[in-house]
């Protein structure tokens, strides 16, 4: 896949405090890479380097080969940055704001109008497009802010914390449009000390706190470093100690034990597992009444590299 | 359309909607304008236009009659109105009935004195409601008493060289002498003394006094734009910071002009104000708008909210705009207040505007506009560079 985002060494301080320090990674066409770490772990820095607000003190940053700077606007069209804060205007309509910043990207026309309604139709604000954003519930500006960063069809788009402040109806919403932006070939980078979006959303994730990027991979890469393995709990009636006798020599299967309900089984990756393993049950003539997994997620992964949880 | 006169677009339609600026820039001034004008414009009319001078001649000698002729002349010129009258009691009436302000007595004996060179007595009789008018008429008579002394001394001399004139000569060069001197300055065009009438005076005092308060909806509209969350993605967009400082001091220009405009042509409608010719006015308007904008644009520099940078410009307009006399006139003397009062564009704005209201050509407000000018670029490029280093934080 093409590469979309390179960001090599990016270094930035102010004063004293390193914020950021030579961080380093790279985003393929149509990939979600997950920034994640805690407040002030040095995640919105990193992203103001990468859209060009911020000049980095050492480091490069690069969109489909453009090098991306404060000072220039070369390679500013692909990129589409929706910032922490709702940056919408309240007293302009919904309409009135993806036709403003639309025309900042060269926009216009009848190209501006369908594409305008394209956005709105895709973050379901049609029917209230001509209202004051002022007017509207905190989820919808939040539609709004991220439909502006859309409106001109980035190849990159920088997502801070869009789920910030937002009721659980309009979160689940606004991550639903984000699967579905990856499947568009978009490059989606996305910040969040959100342990589920992470998991929920990224292909790839980096663990950055105090400026450093402690590990990078995918959600099994990163879980592995730990050493942690899934576990799967199958509730049943009948001989568990044969159950799990049997389970035990399944590949991917580290370790089985009996309980009074039913089976522990510990393995390397459950999703993979579990279809064989209910099989394996079922064979021994047992009565499955329930299945539960519990998979390590990213917070233990925060935990072990930086000793300290994602919310302290 | 560039990118700067989207974000100026963007910012009028956000104004227009709120209706801010329009209450600001124009119907606050014009209403305080007017009301300037009805509570403190007779004041300054009847002291200032309206002068009415009466004379009473008893002595009625060539002497004395010569001063019937340098006043009749003043008064072709519609500066005085002159009523003579045959005796004080007379006067004395028309004054206590507010018909004349003052009036000059030369009792008997005047022209008599004068030529022997003996000393003389000009009464001025005023009506204490109406001291410019006696001041008026007491500078009348004492520059006329100047010149009898004068050509008393030129007499005196000729005689005491003995060089032989006739004695007849003598008399009428006396007579020559004492009609001649006359010297008043009623027209003085000085910028020193040149003042705007009532009306003018405070329609402009007002326009250029909100003008700071007008222009802050542009350049303020930076910190407005950070604290909204907006200014990042202005940043992001493939635009250049310069356009968002450009966009904002846009805004600002058209706001200014814009207000200043619609005042100058309302307060002539309205008020009278005689604002002089409008090439010149516009050369001051489009300066004192640059001048204004280059000083909000440094306080938004500086400021750390839209808030306190508007607080800030608040305290700087209301210092300026006194200072600046456009509350009051500001005397033009060698004191350190009358100096302090030009580091202010209100300063040079009305002085620009004296200068022109007066019947002069457009271009004695060029002098004026270009300090007005140096104000600008000096405070603007500090203004610049420093919101420049502020957008790159």
């Amino acid at each position: 896949m093409t590469t979309v985002l390179a960001a090599q060494g990016l270094t930035k301080s102010f004063g004293d405090l390193v914020a950021v320090n030579d961080v380093s990674f790279e985003i393929a066409e149509g990939e979600t890479f997950g920034l994640l770490g805690p407040n002030g772990a040095g995640k919105t820095t990193s992203i103001s380097m990468v859209a060009g607000l911020l000049e980095p003190d050492s480091g490069a940053v690069h969109v489909n080969g453009t090098t991306i700077r404060t000072r220039s606007t070369a390679g500013r069209s692909d990129i589409g940055l929706v910032p922490q804060e709702l940056a919408i205007y309240p007293d302009l309509t919904a309409a009135e704001n993806l036709r403003f910043f639309g025309r900042l990207y060269e926009m216009a026309g009848a190209e501006l109008e369908k594409r305008t309604e394209e956005v709105l139709e895709v973050i379901g604000l049609t029917d209230r497009k001509d209202d004051l954003t002022k007017e509207y519930s905190g989820g919808m500006q939040r539609r709004l802010n991220i439909g502006i960063g859309l409106l001109h069809r980035p190849r990159l788009l920088i997502l801070d914390e869009p789920t910030v402040g937002v009721d659980p109806q309009s979160r689940n919403a606004i991550l639903e449009s984000v699967e579905e932006l990856s499947g568009q070939g978009i490059a989606v980078l996305y910040t969040t000390h959100y342990m589920e979006e992470a998991e929920r959303l990224c292909d790839r994730v980096a663990i950055i706190d105090e400026g450093v990027i402690k590990a990078e991979g995918t959600r099994r890469e990163l879980v592995s470093l730990v050493g942690q393995k899934d576990r799967i709990h199958v509730v049943m009636a009948g001989d568990v100690a044969e159950v799990a006798r049997i389970a035990a020599e399944l590949d991917g299967v580290h370790e089985t034990s009996p309980s009074d309900s039913g089976v522990d089984v510990l393995a390397d990756e459950a999703s993979k597992l579990l279809p064989e393993l209910l099989a394996c049950v079922s064979s021994t003539g047992a009565t499955i009444s329930g299945v539960e997994v519990f998979e390590p997620n990213l917070e233990a992964v925060f935990l072990h590299l930086t000793g300290k949880a994602l919310r302290d | 359309m560039s990118a700067s006169t989207r974000i100026a677009g963007k910012d009028l339609k956000l104004r227009l909607r709120d209706r801010s600026a329009f209450i600001i820039g124009i119907v606050t001034p014009l209403a305080l304008a007017y009301i300037f004008h009805l509570v403190f414009g007779n004041v300054f009319a009847t002291e200032t236009l309206d002068l009415q001078i009466g004379m009473v001649d008893l002595d009625d000698t060539e002497i004395s009659r010569s001063l019937g002729e340098v006043l009749a002349e003043i008064e072709a010129q519609g500066i005085l109105e002159i009523t003579e009258f045959d005796d004080a009691e007379a006067a004395d009436a028309a004054v206590e009935q507010g018909d004349v302000g003052a009036y000059i007595l030369l009792g008997p004996g005047v022209g008599a004195a004068a030529l022997e060179g003996s000393p003389f007595t000009i009464q001025v009789v005023g009506d204490i409601d109406a001291q410019t008018t006696t001041q008026v008429a007491t500078s009348i008579a004492s520059e006329f008493g100047s010149g009898i002394g004068r050509a008393q001394l030129s007499v005196a001399t000729a005689v005491h060289l003995g060089e032989g004139p006739p004695p007849d000569d003598v008399v009428t060069w006396g007579e020559e002498a004492a009609q001649r001197p006359s010297a008043y300055t009623f027209s003085d065009v000085s910028a020193e003394t040149r003042q705007l009438d009532a009306s003018t005076f405070f329609a402009a005092g007002m326009a250029v006094f909100f003008l700071l308060f007008t222009v802050q909806f542009g350049v303020l509209g930076v910190l407005e734009e950070r604290e909204n969350g907006t200014l990042a993605r202005l940043l992001a967009a493939p635009i250049g910071r310069r356009s968002v400082v450009v966009g904002k001091a846009l805004l600002s220009f058209a706001l200014g002009v814009t207000s200043m405009t619609v005042l100058i042509v309302a307060t002539y409608f309205l008020m009278e104000a005689r604002w002089g010719p409008p090439l010149g006015v516009a050369v001051l308007v489009i300066a004192g708008v640059l001048a204004a904008t280059s000083i909000m644009g440094l306080i938004a520099s500086v400021g750390k909210s839209a808030e306190g940078a508007a607080n800030l410009g608040a305290i700087v307009a209301v210092t300026l705009g006194m200072l600046g006399g456009t509350f009051f006139p500001i005397g033009q003397g060698d004191d350190l207040l009358s100096r302090l009062t030009y580091i202010t564009p209100h300063a040079w704005f009305m002085r620009g505007l004296s200068e022109i209201s007066g019947g002069a050509e457009w271009t004695a407000a060029l002098p004026s506009a270009g300090a007005l000018l140096v104000i600008a670029l000096v405070l603007g490029t500090f203004a610049w560079f420093a919101l420049e280093r502020r957008l790159s934080r």
